[in-house]
């Protein structure tokens, strides 16, 4: 296939954390809203004024300094998080908002403020209480703690408006990327679809990184692009999978998935767009943040969600969109070290297997795969094994 | 040996099997009242295993085979104690083991492959281990039993590698080795379906880490596929905020809503308030015996608090009378103590806090630490939980008491609510108890005591404080075997303080196969 135009636009927008439109952004004043999870609203650091930045660790090499304050047992994308920190790597960010979501995640950022890591004139921290479970305890838990933690700071340190219609327009916004983002993800269905997974992968892992607005004719142009964009007429992939699990921010790993043979066209992953780019749905009764917190609390598909109904609708999304995708087979993964996506990954493998009928790799991995060799042979005899499986009518 | 303390080179009774080669000389008043409880264990252990029931869960369950050392568990913990030390540590640990006996009788009896007895196991919540069992204080005609802790948490005490089998099985289902051994212990046991099956509904809590949390969603996939439902309290995290307290009482009233619907019973506000007032009253009686920490002459340390503390603040919570009274001659006897300066060791170097979580299959850790180095383990951070009392009159209160209950059960209370109450408070302990050093459990799995690890180390030199690391595996001592365990402290004793041992026939034991 010919290449996108702004792939390498893309990828250099990756390259770095404080890249070439969040600098932008800043200049035109806006404040740079770090966060971490999908469990803080994304949308409420939309409002005017301001913009979300997800945390990742480009280029990342070792993390002594990192694993001396958290030791080797917590997950590299949390060390690899507090190294870059220690590096004064997000000195470009005016606050950082998580939940006290995982335990890693949480500890890497206590870490950080203790370790005064982020100088900058005026920053601050808010750890958000977050839902466990999907009911209406939960849900005002998350609309209370939303308002206190996320839009009175916005308002207060940074002048935001968080009206009704504020929410709105920064709603409206955020739709509009996402649909952007869906409509370039959909030709991922195709029989002979026009777009990779790495393609897709490093277009979406833009949209958390980067000012939406900025980001947006960028997208626009793209999805013309590809409108038109010719297929190469033999696919050079050999098996159609799902990519599923935890934090995946590494430009390489789908690279290294598809190297081998597979190609990812569903992408359910912190990270990813199922259902991370889920358009927000609100109706004119009901409270503005209501609808958005709920919007949070229903779709997400965090293992950290302990009610029964969360556990096995978890398994039954992917189902979905298995299907949806058609795909030949799904590819757990787990950044070492993750408990919710360990425990997730063993039950969600074994339901995928044996309830669903999927074949199913599984694998835990560092935070930068680069180019591994273990993994790629792994990646390799999996796409062969689903191809001896086609060829054998299933069985 | 004899009757005073440290008579006996304790490390000479070791064989390298699984007996010592005699029970601990005491003087002729000790070793016969230590000997008499002894008696006293294997006649109840009898009395119980007699029952149809029983023996049918014994035969069934191959955890219940680590049941037969539960003497030799009890030794292990009292081991060098003499007069009233010894009396107090009798006083908890065969308390305990009854009400293990009666906790597996119960399952058992209810129990869908071994008694059956279908309306006892209407009766049941089930709950899980690792959570306050206060829940079950407004009803007074059923009862909370987690087969949990007889399968996994009691098991390893008795035994060291009780749960390696279920670790093993749940490793190879596809969980990493990584995460906590406690919870994966307990999935694995679920997966190869070896535990009592009964309950009219299950109460689960996200206790003390994703682990815990997540190893709920395998028992709670099991529990629907045999016809019980779950339902789930999911306390807040942050539970130092008030912005969060609301929430927490909301997820009580659910969860009492819910154990009414599935069972059919009210909840009873006068048995609740009986319970509390029992409740408050242990708390008490505990925090004086801490109190007493603070002085020369503590008397309630180390695994005799620990473990004890466990079972009275967490899955007693107030409902056994039996335990109160306990409680009180506990009091009497250390108080009694203190007022004559005794001594647990002949020499006391060194006053330690006991942080983070101890290592199961090593309990007996702190009475080595003693005996060994007399390093006294003034209190453990599981024992430092919520004391304020609970309002014994007031029902609105009494809700969000229990959702403050519930966020702040053991462990979870330090491990959860922000670097303030694991980091900062372990100083203003020391200060408070004049410790001089800190005896850090680093459970190499638990990601909340790890992920501060370079911070205690810096501010334990800020504070001028002796921090000694102490890794361990929890539950899985294939990972850190004991000896590593004592050689962290051994290594520390030696080549920064440069010190003797008060016991050096401690200092290295054969004792791998001891139960």
């Amino acid at each position: 296939m010919k290449d996108l135009k702004h792939l390498i636009f893309f990828e250099n927008l990756l390259e770095d954390c404080n890249n070439e439109l969040v600098q932008k952004a800043q200049a035109e004043g806006k404040k740079c809203i770090g966060n971490m999870c999908y469990q803080t609203p994304e949308v409420l650091m939309e409002l005017d004024g301001v913009f979300s930045a997800r945390l990742r660790a480009p280029r990342t090499g070792g993390f002594e300094m990192a694993t001396y304050y958290l030791t080797s047992f917590l997950c590299e994308y949390s060390r690899a998080i507090l190294e870059r920190a220690l590096e004064g790597g997000y000195n470009h960010l005016d606050c950082l908002l998580v939940p006290d979501g995982c335990t890693m995640i949480n500890r890497c950022v206590e870490n950080m403020e203790l370790l005064k890591t982020i100088d900058k004139e005026g920053f601050f921290y808010k750890y958000l209480e977050v839902p466990m479970k999907c009911d209406d305890n939960a849900l005002n838990l998350l609309v209370s703690e939303s308002r206190a933690k996320i839009l009175q700071p916005l308002h207060d340190q940074f002048g935001c408006d968080i009206s009704d219609e504020a929410l709105r327009k920064a709603v409206e916004r955020y739709n509009k990327l996402c649909r952007l983002v869906n409509e370039i993800g959909d030709f991922r269905k195709e029989d002979n679809p026009r777009i990779t997974g790495y393609e897709f992968h490093i277009i979406c892992m833009c949209t958390y990184v980067c000012p939406k607005d900025l980001l947006i004719p960028y997208l626009e142009e793209t999805l013309e692009e590809l409108k038109t964009r010719e297929p190469d007429e033999k696919p050079p992939y050999r098996a159609r999978v799902a990519l599923v699990g935890s934090e995946v921010d590494d430009v390489d790993l789908v690279k290294l998935i598809e190297d081998a043979g597979a190609l990812v066209v569903a992408d359910r992953f912190c990270y990813g767009s199922l259902p991370g780019r889920k358009e927000i749905e609100l109706n004119d009764e009901e409270d503005v943040l209501l609808q958005i917190c709920r919007h949070y609390m229903v779709n997400s598909q965090c293992p950290r969600q302990m009610n029964l109904e969360k556990v096995n609708g978890r398994k039954e999304y992917i189902n979905q969109i298995a299907k949806e995708y058609k795909v030949d087979g799904i590819i757990f993964e787990q950044m070492k070290f993750c408990d919710p996506w360990a425990y997730e990954r063993t039950t969600g493998a074994y339901d995928m297997r044996e309830k669903y009928n999927y074949p199913v790799l599984t694998i835990d991995r560092p935070y930068a795969v680069g180019i591994s060799g273990q993994l790629r042979t792994r990646v390799q005899a999996f796409v062969e094994s689903v191809e001896i499986k086609k060829l054998q009518g299933g069985k | 040996m004899g009757k005073a303390i440290g008579s006996e080179r304790l490390g000479d009774l070791y064989t390298g099997g699984k007996v010592k080669k005699r029970r601990e000389w005491r003087g002729v008043e000790d070793t016969l009242y230590d000997y008499k409880c002894w008696l006293g264990i294997m006649g109840m252990l009898a009395k119980y295993l007699v029952r149809p029931h029983f023996l049918k869960g014994f035969l069934r369950y191959r955890w219940m085979l680590n049941y037969i050392s539960v003497p030799a568990m009890i030794d292990k913990h009292t081991v060098g104690l003499r007069g009233n030390h010894l009396k107090i540590a009798h006083e908890e640990y065969d308390l305990v083991a009854e009400d293990v006996a009666k906790l597996l009788d119960t399952a058992f009896k209810a129990d869908r492959y071994c008694g059956n007895d279908e309306e006892l196991s209407k009766k049941i919540v089930v709950l899980d281990e690792n959570e306050m069992f206060a829940i079950m204080n407004g009803f007074p005609t059923l009862k909370g039993i987690s087969w949990e802790t007889a399968a996994v948490y009691v098991a390893v005490l008795l035994q060291g590698d009780a749960v390696t089998g279920y670790l093993d099985a749940i490793q190879e289902m596809g969980l990493p080795g990584d995460v906590c051994p406690m919870p994966a212990a307990e999935a694995g046991t679920a997966v190869l379906d070896d535990f009592p099956l009964f309950g009219a509904c299950a109460v689960q809590c996200n206790t003390t880490c994703d682990g815990s949390l997540l190893g709920n969603g395998i028992m709670a996939r099991r529990y629907e596929k045999a016809g019980i439902p779950v339902f789930q309290i999911a306390a807040p995290l942050r539970h130092t905020e008030e912005g969060v307290q609301e929430y927490a009482a909301q997820e009580i009233r659910n969860a009492i809503k819910f154990i009414e619907d599935c069972t059919g019973e009210k909840w009873d506000w006068d048995y609740y308030f009986e319970n509390t007032k029992r409740y408050n009253e242990e708390n008490r009686l505990r925090y004086s015996w801490m109190e007493m920490s603070r002085t020369d002459y503590p008397q309630v340390i180390g695994a005799n608090l620990a473990l004890y503390a466990e079972t009275t603040y967490m899955a007693i919570a107030g409902r056994v009378p039996d335990f109160v009274e306990a409680d009180r001659r506990i009091t009497k006897l250390a108080q009694e103590s203190f007022e004559r300066k005794e001594m647990l060791v002949p020499e006391y170097r060194h006053r330690a806090i006991i942080w983070g979580v101890q290592a199961q299959y090593y309990t007996d850790f702190l009475p080595w630490l003693q005996n060994c180095w007399g390093i006294l383990p003034l209190v453990d951070m599981l024992s430092l939980v919520y004391w304020d009392q609970l309002s014994e009159d007031d029902p609105e209160q009494a809700i969000y008491d229990l959702g403050k209950l519930y966020q702040e059960m053991i462990m979870r209370n330090r491990t959860h609510g922000g670097w303030e109450v694991l980091l900062d408070d372990l100083w203003r302990f020391c200060e408070y108890y004049r410790a001089d050093m800190v005896i850090l459990w680093e459970h190499i799995s638990c990601k909340a005591l790890t992920g501060m690890h370079g911070l205690f180390e810096e501010r334990a030199k800020e504070h001028g404080i002796k921090l000694v690391w102490v890794n361990h595996d929890l539950m899985d001592p294939r990972v850190i075997p004991k000896q590593n365990i004592r050689d962290d402290v051994n290594r520390y004793m030696r080549t920064v303080l440069m010190e003797e041992p008060i016991d050096p026939s401690l200092e290295v034991l054969d004792d791998d196969k001891l139960w």
